[in-house]
């Protein structure tokens, strides 16, 4: 028994001053506290592709498709939609009930801002904007899409939930330039984002939304109800993983995102927690070349070094000796996906450091300097790079390793200047799968010279395959020309693939409804007492 | 990181120690100073790991091997593995260099800056005005914050460190030695040498540099001791040297998530920087009590 | 005595204007193109060009310092390059950790160390006077991140004694916000007391041997008040002088010990804003330090007059 417990029943009757006690109890027990993977530092999913923005987006803004675990689109904020004209007209009808956390009701011109603030900037949604004739409010409650020809995908890309999903915004916000941050955060989803409370780098404080009405549906992924289980949600931002760690076990936060591999073994064995793998798919790790200078813009030498990466090496750096978290694979496309193939794949199985050597020479390296960019913050990036590093020092590579932080890596690798103006030739990154999932959704795969991703790779067969790809009648013809464009990847090597491994979530016993999927989902979560 | 920034800074090593110990008297000015002995003896054994560690059974320290992570200490390896499978024995000897180049650089550096700008200053009152407000401004920025604010306008080096942290640590050296100049000044030996027409440099070096040598190496060794922790400190918070060097703050740093189940990894580093760092704290104290029986009194 | 302290409020200046030059030309010193940051993932040079315009980056380098030192006087810190919001209003929220670890950590350590010290020069050359001069050394050479995280592994994760991490506001009761606060301020002051120890025990010896001190003991005076009366308070100067100047240690300390108990004050934030090169961030924060720094030192300078009434201006 508490003091305080104590002195309130003997001096002043248990019955008046048990009260306020069960009442703190239950309220600690509605409090949900996580430790989030990362920092929130841009509050704009559509200006960032940062993973931490789009779990917070997926708290506070709904989205008009959602995505089920079959990866099916389904309606959301739509009640339904019609398909008309041989695919060409999108008619959608808002659910009855919207609103944004302002209060006011969400309209059709509010969709519209933001699908067209979001295909802007999104690879996926640009497919649809360069088709389209027009997207237009036709009242409060009904919006209508217009195509030029039919674009089979295009509910897909409305409800995709990787990378920069479709949220809606209120129109005033969703009409800011669309390279220019938004800072509000008033969205129409189950949570409140709390600005008072914001304390960034420590503290984002969620509160439930009153006014949110979920769909009847069970919860599957982003579709059916969304549900603000915990009347509050708390992230409490623990950059060292120990100090997270040993937050869990004592029971000072709830839920803990990513733990670090090593620590599961300690947590596993604490009753109170439970380690779960919210997402079976797994992270993809990449090696990443820049194709525009000088070493590796020879394509020979991106082949060279491909002989001799081990993605047992890479895998085991970054989770450890669990065989259960980690997985080889051999493909340009994530496990999971249909398109996963490992055709075309044997250079990538050969590892062996005296072929790797032999290539090089062969492809005419004579100890050209090379800059790899390393980001020292990111556990994981910072395993992955380090094996690199190690492996091009016992290939004889002359490097300069440059170590600094992800937030620099990223401004540096938007450089496509030569090395001895501050450009580079290798990063690493990683992807969640659906990242990875199919020409559609993989960024990493565009090969448009320097309309592409960072490392600006160029192939016109690459890119005629993909125009296909979205053509494509059925999957089978979908996976056919997904195959071709892998083989034609491994001649290009626009990155090394390196492998995919599990990053499983912990959390204390009392927590309920955690949702299982390739993307963060917090809302469904809460505590039992 | 000096412990005597108050002390040491006032003028009190002024009438110095004519007399140095005979070669005779070796031994007994060792048996009078434990402190000395102590510390040079553990220091030594650093500076010969250092120097030795290729020799000392070690191996690759930036080998990885992820199939041999996280490996507690064995007879294969001494201190174990750390989170990429590198020998932690091998990198901990392989820090001792960069902790030792790093103390003694600074130290070094900080010494001759200070020394150059004390000796302006203290003697041409033009510039002494301007240098000391410099050196005031610098010195109400807290060194550790100084040194983190120059590493974050810099890229992660080893000598970018060491510049770093002699930046931080010439304010101190300056106002030491401009403190003994300005007290020499003042003394009636020196004086009649000024009225005699001597030139200034034969004045520096007849009358202020054997003076200031003293408490000039005493601060050194408290300068060398405070970069070491200085190193470790922004090294462990990510803004110190590059992460694929082996110092003993890179390695205690990728070892600091893992404290719980695996605390051999931050544990041997810490040790040896511990003790290296208190053998050079050990080596200035005994200086200072047989440099200045003075100072010697009061601390 | 006026004229002084005017005059050493007025001395501060241009300290603070060196400081203010040195944080500034920073900046202008770093690679990487702030512009660039803000304009995030996929923009064009274009985009650049137009942040670099709108943030005044491309004017001469005095016009820049000179506008850094205009909205320095209103007060104005700039804008977080990573969270869009004003630096002060960053620092608000991440102040009263910072200094509640500070304030607990001078009170414990000044009332460890100074009886320490006394009591070191008392019995000087006993195993007492020993024992605190070995702690001093050891003190001064084990990092304050080795302390901390003995003191989490031991204190709050094997016995269970404390917590291991966060901060309680004070806000939220006195009891909670001590237990959170107790190892760091312990971890952090390991160092802070062993200057204080030392300074203390050389003063006092000093004192002790002056002649007064010989007076009172012959007149029969006890050992407490010649200690505790007499000879402290003749030895405050030096004393006092050495925990205003400790005070660049705890601020050096602070940075580490707040990554090491997760405490979201101004240590925290430094650390995440030189990570993510938050240019604005470090400089508040480092120009915040030293400004109460060079505070703190000249409000003790002016306190001596207190003190000890032999010093006169």
């Amino acid at each position: 028994m508490r003091r305080r417990d104590f002195l309130g029943a003997t001096v002043a009757g248990a019955a008046a001053l048990a009260a306020p006690a069960v009442h703190g109890q239950a309220s600690a027990a509605r409090v949900l506290r996580i430790v989030p993977q990362a920092n929130l530092t841009s509050l704009d999913p559509i200006w960032t592709t940062a993973t931490i923005t789009r779990t917070h987006a997926y708290l506070v803004y709904d989205t008009l498709v959602g995505m089920d675990s079959s990866f099916q689109p389904r309606p959301q904020m739509a009640e339904g939609w019609t398909i008309e004209d041989d695919g060409k007209v999108y008619t959608f009808t808002l659910r009855e009930g919207l609103r944004f956390h302002n209060g006011e009701a969400v309209t059709a011109r509010d969709v519209v801002a933001s699908i067209k603030r979001w295909w802007a900037r999104d690879g996926f949604g640009q497919e649809i904007a360069k088709r389209h004739a027009s997207l237009v409010a036709l009242d409060d409650r009904r919006l209508r899409l217009t195509l030029q020809k039919p674009f089979a995908l295009t509910l897909k890309a409305l409800g995709k939930a990787n990378a920069s999903p479709c949220f809606v915004m209120p129109e005033s916000v969703a009409n800011t330039d669309p390279h220019t941050q938004i800072t509000s955060a008033i969205g129409s989803g189950p949570y409140r984002f709390v600005r008072e409370e914001w304390n960034p780098g420590s503290r984002v404080v969620y509160a439930r939304f009153e006014g949110y009405v979920p769909r009847q549906e069970p919860t599957d992924w982003t579709a059916g109800a969304k549900l603000a289980n915990a009347e509050r949600m708390e992230w409490h931002i623990i950059p060292d993983p120990a100090t997270a760690g040993a937050a869990l076990q004592s029971g000072e936060v709830d839920f803990w995102e990513i733990p670090l591999h090593d620590l599961l073994p300690v947590l596993r064995r604490n009753r109170n927690i439970e380690v779960v793998v919210r997402d079976p798919i797994g992270s993809v790790g990449m090696l990443r070349f820049n194709h525009l200078v000088p070493p590796f813009d020879n394509p020979a030498l991106r082949r060279a070094l491909m002989l001799a990466v081990d993605q047992e090496n890479y895998l085991r750096a970054v989770v450890g000796d669990d065989p259960g978290m980690y997985a080889t694979s051999y493909s340009f496309w994530s496990r999971g996906s249909p398109m996963h193939t490992e055709e075309g794949s044997e250079p990538l199985r050969v590892k062996s450091l005296e072929r790797a050597r032999a290539a090089l020479r062969e492809a005419g390296y004579a100890g050209q300097r090379v800059v790899q960019l390393h980001a020292s913050d990111f556990p994981t990036l910072a395993a992955l790079s380090q094996v690199t590093a190690d492996l091009l020092r016992r290939l004889e590579i002359n490097l300069e390793f440059v170590a600094t932080d992800w937030g620099t890596v990223v401004q540096r690798r938007a450089s496509r200047e030569p090395i001895e103006r501050g450009g580079w030739n290798i990063f690493h990154t990683t992807w969640s799968g659906p990242d990875w999932f199919d020409p559609a959704s993989t960024l990493a795969m565009r090969a448009n010279g320097t309309g592409a991703w960072f490392g600006w790779p160029t192939s016109e067969r690459m890119e005629a395959l993909r125009e296909q790809w979205f053509e494509a009648p059925n999957q089978a013809e979908q996976k056919r020309i997904a195959t071709e464009i892998q083989r034609e990847a491994f001649r290009v090597v626009p990155h090394i693939p390196l492998g995919h491994f599990l990053s499983p979530s912990a959390h204390r016993r009392n927590v309920t409804g955690v949702i299982k999927s390739p993307i963060v989902l917090f809302y469904n979560m809460g505590k039992s007492a | 990181m000096s412990p005597d920034t108050a002390v040491a800074a006032a003028p009190a090593a002024v009438e110095v120690f004519a007399e140095e110990p005979r070669r005779g008297r070796v031994r007994t000015f060792l048996r009078r100073h434990p402190s000395i002995v102590l510390g040079g003896a553990i220091l030594a054994l650093m500076v010969a790991i250092a120097i030795l560690a290729p020799y000392l059974w070690t191996t690759d320290p930036q080998a990885l091997a992820p199939r041999l992570r996280v490996r507690p200490p064995s007879a294969e390896f001494w201190f174990g593995t750390d989170m990429l499978g590198r020998d932690i024995y091998s990198r901990v000897l392989y820090g001792t260099r960069v902790s030792l180049i790093v103390g003694f650089s600074v130290a070094l550096l900080a010494s001759l800056a200070g020394l150059a700008i004390g000796l302006i200053s203290g003697f041409i009152r033009l510039a002494d005005g301007i240098i000391m407000r410099v050196m005031d401004g610098l010195m109400s920025i807290p060194p550790i914050l100084l040194a983190i604010a120059l590493m974050a306008a810099t890229r992660g080096s080893v000598e970018n460190v060491i510049i770093a942290i002699t930046i931080a640590e010439i304010p101190r050296v300056s106002r030491l030695v401009r403190g003994v100049v300005l007290s020499l000044r003042e003394q009636p030996y020196v004086e009649a040498a000024i009225a005699a027409g001597t030139t200034t440099p034969r004045i520096i070096i007849r009358h202020i540099l054997p003076n200031t040598l003293a408490p000039l190496t005493v601060q050194a060794t408290y300068i060398c001791a405070s970069a070491m922790i200085t190193e470790a400190i922004l090294s462990f918070i990510g803004a110190g040297t590059p992460p694929i060097i082996p110092s003993w703050g890179n390695i205690m740093a990728e070892g600091r998530a893992l404290w719980q189940v695996a605390p051999y990894i931050v544990f041997f580093p810490a040790v040896f920087l511990s003790l290296t760092v208190l053998s050079v704290n050990l080596l200035g104290d005994g200086l200072r009590d047989a440099l200045d029986p003075r100072m010697a009194k009061r601390v | 005595m006026l004229a002084y302290v005017v005059r050493r409020v007025l001395a501060t200046i241009p300290v603070m204007l060196v400081v203010a030059f040195v944080v500034f030309s920073m900046l202008m010193l770093a690679p990487g193109d702030p512009a660039a940051v803000i304009a995030g993932d996929q923009a064009t040079p274009q985009d650049v060009e137009r942040i670099r315009q709108a943030l005044g980056l491309d004017r001469p380098f005095f016009v820049q310092f000179a506008d850094f030192l205009w909205r320095l006087v209103h007060l104005d810190l700039g804008t977080s390059i990573f969270t869009n919001l004003p630096v002060t209003h960053m620092i608000a929220q991440r102040i009263e950790p910072t200094l509640a670890l500070m304030v607990l950590t001078i009170v414990l350590a000044v009332s460890v160390a100074v009886p320490l010290g006394v009591v070191a020069a008392w019995k000087a050359g006993s195993w007492i006077d020993r024992g605190v001069m070995l702690f001093a050394v050891f003190g001064f050479s084990v990092p304050v991140f080795v302390v901390g995280y003995l003191l989490a592994y031991f204190v709050a994760l094997e016995w269970e004694l404390l917590p291991v991490q966060g901060y309680t506001p004070l806000s939220q009761g006195f009891l909670p916000f001590l237990e959170n606060l107790i190892l760091p301020a312990i971890a952090l002051g390991t160092v802070y007391i062993a200057l204080i120890a030392r300074i203390t025990r050389a003063t006092m010896l000093e004192v002790l041997a002056q002649d007064y001190i010989r007076t009172a003991r012959a007149k029969g005076l006890g050992t407490r008040p010649i200690l505790f009366l007499h000879a402290l308070k003749n030895a405050a100067v030096p004393i006092s002088t050495v925990v205003g100047i400790g005070i660049a240690l705890l601020i050096g300390g602070a940075v580490v010990t707040e990554s090491v108990f997760a405490i979201p004050g101004l240590g925290r934030l430094t650390v995440d804003a030189i990570l993510r090169r938050d240019y604005p961030v470090i400089q508040g924060v480092v120009l915040l330090f030293s400004f109460v720094y060079v505070l703190i030192n000249l409000l003790i300078d002016l306190l001596y007059t207190l003190f000890d009434p032999r010093i006169r201006y």
